[in-house]
């Protein structure tokens, strides 16, 4: 019951947030209902039984990802443009509008319909397998599988990060003054 | 019952708009929050199917690698933005389309 | 013996040289390059009297020949053969023909060196001299009807030269177009039958033809209800005919007399006239199997006597050769068709060497006193002694006086005639052969002894014109010719015996050398003939015992029922009666012009005379009545439907459809090629190029869509 509720309200969260996100003009506003949908996301994660994924969403993506967004536009003027006029002989339509979007529905919509063709079989077959009706905190078992199993994957995690530091750190480095 | 057809169309909904955002907003760092949600929506549908498909913790594995990895490319593209914006003096997507100078 | 090409060929190629020299530098040449010609014809002279040599003294039997073939046209496709050979024959007949017209040809054209000297068409007469020379030798040394006909056509074209060859004079051109035409007549004819036998054999090679004839290919089929013997045999002698100035296609003969003399002496007298007789001779056995000898008979003796009869009013003294010469074919004709095989070739090769002679004598009297007609001669034994001994022994010979060598030729063709026409047991009308034969040998003699009388006897009768005629003094080109010529004329070096069979063997029967070597061919000994052919071009040793001719009482005469002793008798009888007729007829001229004792017969019949005058009007006939109201209507029919018809649709219609072609093919060029072509290219290059720049725009974004897209397509159509 409470499941239910729960996810009812996390995907009323992400979706409206999300068409937030597109449609508003304004960078900052954006932003925000970015944060708006990943809590939602986590949310979702939560009546999925992922408890340790809906933290460390809420972590590091909320908490982390958007702000250094934020401040990325902060620094960068925060304006959003309209598409200079790119019409090339009238074939191509050009980037920011109407039709713009239109053709990424079409294509969205065409995307939809071969998954679904494709997994049609497997979504309708499909039921929970795991605990039934319980969800037992994954915590421990993420734990262990982490240094198990999927040991390389973690060290190779913790190097990409060390390398996204020094290299973001020096990419942004401010221009010497002559 | 909530069926995995449902996570999967949120998820589909959250790739779709990513996608969307991606294409159409002509601010470089609007295009990396596109990038974010489309990661969302993958690493949401790694844990809906782990949890209806699989008997174990595979796909949390994932999502939980996805949003180590989201967060480091976030944090590199954004410095490029930065810097572009120190060459450039914009981030509007349309001055980004040369590959020297 | 070795016969390699290099030892025949100069024979026919080395006037031919002389002809192409002449015909482009002859100008740049010292005296016009006459002496080329003289030099061409004296080397297959050269080469003639080595063949000659070889086959005379070797006495080769009368079956023996060199013969050499090529394949000169091949066109033979899957199982139908379409071949042409061509080749070299050469035997006895062929080798004493060959010494015979190369001699005579070397001393005519030493001869016209002197008499051509200040000629305006020196340059020309030595171009075509020689070219005719070598299409005669040629056409004696071929071995096929077609190339026969290929030299038939070359001398023919070279007459009309020849005779045309004062064009400023009107009645020149039209006379060498007339004897261009009336040969034409003939030659059709011929054509007409050598592509008959083609059809029949397959080959016009004489050896086959005669082996075909053996074989029995020629009988039993009919070409418009004739048989294909007598059809063919008829055309050949059409053609025979038209060449050898028979009645009735000899019209252009006595008009050819407009040429310079030397050139009437080689072609109409000596060479080109005979070839009809040698086409006759080489295709006897086809007349043979077609039965047409007596047809040829009759021909001949018309033609003798006729021509006699015109001869007696002439009044110029080529006219009067030539219808001597006219006359003296028809006794050939006579031989041939009497079956007389081996008299007729001899009498072919005497009255060459007489005939020239008279006709070279004739031309120096000419250009002495520079006129031609007899009326005004007289008496020029004093002014041109060596002209007039070489005319008077040449008149003897053609009267058919003994120990002459015309009396030999004629008499044995008189005495086989005589045989043919009342004891071989034919048709008794056919009688009026000998007849006319032996009343055309009278009138042979009473009228070339009227001619000598005329010109070299009496008084003048035109002072002026004697006193200005040139005295002869003895020279190399104007005088030693005629002698050389007149020393041929003698009997004995034909015949030992006077007459056939050895009647009066003056020096032995080893001596009857030319009734050995000469025979009518046998068909029967050419059958595998094939076998015989040596190729052309590799020289051919031939090692068989060569077999050797020996008198065994040959007749020489090769017609129907030959009885041994009846042609004797017969022979004994021709030959006494053609002396009496010989001798009486010169004395009948000895009493009317030298002694004047007999009046003059003209002009008590003048309708006769008129008549002979007029050449028995056979000219006004042809031309009035055959060409005028015949030929001429159906000439303006053609010229019309050529010239508006043809010319208007054909040639102007084709010229309009070029037209329009060329306007289609503007504007293919310019529209199509140009602008779509050309242009097009660069239109689509730019189209192209648009393409790409969209794609290609450097944007991020449409990359992005590009990528979506692109993936998008092939998950569908993966799965779809």
């Amino acid at each position: 019951m409470f499941v239910q509720i729960l996810f009812g309200l996390s995907a009323l969260l992400t979706i409206s947030c999300v068409i937030g996100v597109v449609a508003t003009r304004n960078i900052m506003h954006s932003c925000v209902f970015l944060l708006g949908t990943l809590l939602g996301v986590a949310g979702l994660y939560a009546t999925l039984g992922a408890d340790f994924v809906a933290v460390t969403q809420i972590m590091v993506y909320v908490g982390g990802v958007v702000i250094l967004m934020l401040f990325a536009v902060m620094l960068t003027g925060g304006k959003d443009f309209v598409s200079k006029a790119q019409n090339l002989l009238g074939l191509a339509p050009t980037m920011g509008n109407k039709w713009t979007y239109s053709l990424a529905g079409l294509v969205a919509l065409v995307f939809v319909l071969t998954n679904v063709k494709l997994l049609s079989n497997i979504i309708t077959d499909a039921g929970p397998k795991t605990f039934g009706n319980e969800m037992p905190s994954t915590v421990s078992q993420l734990g262990h599988l982490l240094v198990k199993d999927h040991v390389l994957a973690f060290e190779l995690s913790s190097v990409l990060l060390l390398g996204a530091l020094v290299g973001a750190a020096i990419i942004a480095r401010p221009k010497k003054k002559q | 019952m909530i069926s995995l057809a449902s996570y999967l169309v949120i998820s589909l909904i959250l790739f779709v708009a990513g996608i969307t955002v991606m294409v159409a907003r002509k601010n470089l760092v609007a295009i990396l929050l596109g990038v974010e949600l489309v990661l969302n929506a993958a690493a949401l549908n790694f844990v809906a199917y782990s949890r209806y498909l699989a008997n174990n913790l595979d796909g949390h594995i994932f999502s939980l690698f996805i949003i180590v990895i989201a967060a480091s490319e976030a944090a590199v593209g954004l410095a490029i933005v930065i810097r572009f914006f120190q060459i450039k003096d914009t981030i509007h997507v349309d001055e980004a389309t040369q590959l020297r100078n | 013996m070795e016969y390699s090409v290099g030892s025949i060929a100069p024979i026919f190629l080395a006037p031919v040289l002389a002809f192409v020299i002449n015909a482009f530098f002859g100008r740049r040449l010292p005296r016009n390059g006459d002496w080329v010609a003289v030099l061409g014809v004296f080397i297959s002279f050269i080469f003639s009297a080595r063949i000659f040599g070889d086959f005379v003294f070797g006495k080769f039997a009368t079956d023996y020949y060199i013969h050499k073939t090529f394949t000169w046209l091949d066109l033979s496709y899957m199982d139908q053969v379409w071949k042409f050979d061509l080749g070299i024959y050469i035997d006895n007949m062929a080798a004493i023909m060959l010494l015979m017209v190369s001699g005579v040809a070397t001393l005519i054209h030493l001869f016209s060196t002197w008499y051509m000297d200040h000629d305006p068409r020196h340059g020309r007469f030595f171009t075509f001299l020689p070219l005719f020379t070598s299409a005669m030798l040629g056409l004696v040394l071929s071995d096929n009807l077609l190339a026969l006909f290929m030299f038939w056509e070359v001398m023919g074209f070279c007459s009309y030269s020849l005779i045309g060859i004062y064009y400023e004079k009107e009645e020149a051109g039209d006379a060498s177009i007339k004897a261009f035409m009336t040969t034409r007549v003939g030659d059709v004819f011929l054509l007409l039958g050598i592509v008959a036998i083609y059809m029949v054999i397959g080959s016009v090679t004489y050896t086959d033809i005669y082996a075909a004839i053996a074989e029995g290919k020629f009988a039993g089929q009919s070409v418009l209800g004739i048989g294909l013997a007598t059809f063919t045999g008829f055309c050949l002698f059409l053609g025979a005919m038209g060449k050898s100035a028979q009645f009735p296609l000899h019209v252009w003969l006595p008009d050819a007399m407009m040429g310079p003399t030397p050139g009437s002496a080689l072609i109409h007298a000596a060479t080109m006239v005979a070839a009809g007789v040698y086409l006759s001779l080489r295709m006897y056995p086809l007349m043979v199997a077609g039965d047409l000898t007596a047809f040829i008979a009759i021909i001949g003796a018309i033609t003798a006597f006729g021509a006699a009869t015109i001869a007696l009013v002439q009044t110029d003294i080529k006219a009067v050769l030539a219808f001597s010469t006219i006359s003296q074919l028809g006794y050939m004709m006579i031989g041939v068709g009497v079956g007389s095989y081996n008299a007729a070739f001899m009498h072919l090769i005497t009255h060459a060497v007489f005939k020239a002679c008279l006709f070279l004598s004739a031309g120096s009297v000419i250009h002495s006193i520079h006129e031609q007609q007899m009326p005004k001669m007289g008496g020029l034994r004093k002014k041109l002694p060596y002209t007039f001994i070489a005319m008077f022994c040449c008149s003897l010979a053609i009267a058919g006086v003994p120990f002459f060598s015309g009396f030999v030729s004629k008499d044995r063709i008189l005495g086989d005639a005589l045989y043919w026409g009342f004891m071989a047991g034919q048709n008794p009308m056919l009688a009026i052969v000998p007849i006319l034969g032996f009343a055309g040998a009278f009138l042979t003699a009473f009228y070339m002894f009227r001619m000598i009388f005329l010109t070299f006897f009496g008084t003048p009768r035109d002072q002026h014109i004697y006193d200005h005629a040139h005295q002869e003094h003895l020279s190399f080109t104007s005088n030693v010719p005629l002698l050389i010529l007149t020393v041929f004329t003698l009997g004995f070096w034909y015949a030992g015996s006077l007459t056939g069979q050895g009647i009066v063997n003056v020096m032995g029967a080893k001596t009857e050398w030319f009734k050995i070597l000469v025979e009518a061919p046998q068909v029967e000994k050419f059958v595998g003939s094939e076998a015989k052919k040596t190729p052309f071009i590799e020289p051919t040793t031939y090692t068989e015992t060569l077999p050797v001719a020996v008198l065994d009482g040959q007749t020489g005469y090769a017609g129907p029922n030959p009885d041994e002793h009846k042609i004797h008798s017969a022979h004994v009888i021709g030959a006494v009666a053609s002396i009496i007729i010989a001798l009486t007829g010169i004395f009948l001229a000895f009493l009317m012009y030298v002694k004047g004792a007999i009046k003059p017969l003209a002009p008590k019949f003048p309708g006769y005379v008129r008549t002979l005058q007029n050449r028995y009007y056979f000219d006004k006939v042809y031309q009035d009545i055959v060409i005028k109201k015949g030929l001429l209507g159906l000439n303006r029919l053609l010229a019309w439907f050529d010239m508006g018809i043809y010319d208007r649709f054909a040639v102007d219609g084709w010229a309009k459809v070029n037209r329009v072609l060329f306007r289609i093919a503007k504007w293919f060029d310019n529209v199509v090629i140009d602008a779509v072509g050309v242009d097009g290219a660069g239109v689509a290059v730019n189209l192209f190029n648009l393409v790409l720049r969209i794609v290609q725009s450097g944007k991020i974004q449409f990359y992005f869509i590009m990528l979506i897209v692109v993936l998008c397509s092939y998950i569908w159509t993966l799965n779809f």
